[in-house]
């Protein structure tokens, strides 16, 4: 009697031919910043970096793209990411939303 | 208040008596105002993103709810040592952003409750003693903000 069962085929490898993924024909969206009067230039510029670990020139950039612009688009990602986005932006009382790219 | 010393994701800042008072305040009393609803989208109605936004919205109150909690523990006296005429302040990483969290609770709350005036100005002579109390936290947060995060400047 074998002490290891085995069994008795080996189950073949399944090949999955590339062709254009869900991941790929996913929705995505924009993160959006939009501006305020209330929310600190110095802090939006902080909250940036931190989130999306930007350099402080880029996130200045788009600090400034929110202020004269009225908003900024940062980032364009699947829905579960740009939802993540907007959570972390919303924790600093961020005005921020998800918008569909197309 | 200044930063007296910033090293391997430590801050250090005096506050003179008084300020300390008032930071205290702030964080003791936090939160001041209801907790506003949020929309995940603008352009986006459809009954899955409407259904996503009401549980970022629980999620943002879960949220609230454990930033006072944390606020709680930046009362600490650990966190505070008496300094000539006032006290330093010594915060890690995630304190700091905990405490910019709940300023910034603070002054957009406040907004909100102002019913989101475009322009702040000084107030006008006619405000209520309410909205008054509201313009004057905005105003204290901000100025903690600003300087907890001076050094980035």
């Amino acid at each position: 009697m074998p002490s290891i069962l085995e069994p008795a085929t080996i189950p073949k490898p399944v090949i999955v031919k590339e062709t254009s993924s869900d991941d790929d024909r996913a929705p995505t969206f924009y993160v959006i910043c939009w501006n305020d009067p209330v929310n600190l230039m110095v802090y939006v510029t902080h909250v940036f970096m931190k989130i999306f670990g930007w350099e402080k020139q880029k996130a200045q950039k788009h600090m400034l793209e929110v202020h004269e612009k009225g908003k900024s688009a940062l980032a364009r990602e699947g829905m579960e990411k740009a939802e993540f986005y907007v959570h972390e932006l919303q924790k600093y009382k961020l005005h921020a939303t998800m918008e569909p790219a197309e | 208040m200044r930063l007296v010393k910033q090293s391997k994701g430590n801050w250090q800042y005096h506050l003179n008596h008084n300020e300390a008072d008032i930071l205290l305040g702030l964080v003791k009393k936090f939160p001041f105002t209801e907790l506003s609803q949020i929309k995940i989208s603008k352009t986006d109605n459809e009954p899955a993103t409407v259904e996503r936004g009401k549980l970022l919205n629980e999620s943002l109150a879960e949220h609230r709810k454990a930033l006072k909690t944390l606020a709680m523990n930046l009362l600490g006296n650990e966190k505070w040592q008496p300094s000539g005429e006032g006290q330093l302040l010594t915060l890690d990483s995630g304190s700091r952003e905990i405490l910019l969290q709940i300023l910034n609770d603070i002054r957009v709350g406040c907004w909100h409750a102002l019913g989101e005036p475009e322009v702040l100005e000084s107030p006008a002579a006619h405000s209520s003693r309410k909205d008054l109390t509201y313009r004057k936290l905005m105003d204290l947060a901000g100025y903690f903000e600003m300087k907890f995060l001076e050094p980035e400047v």
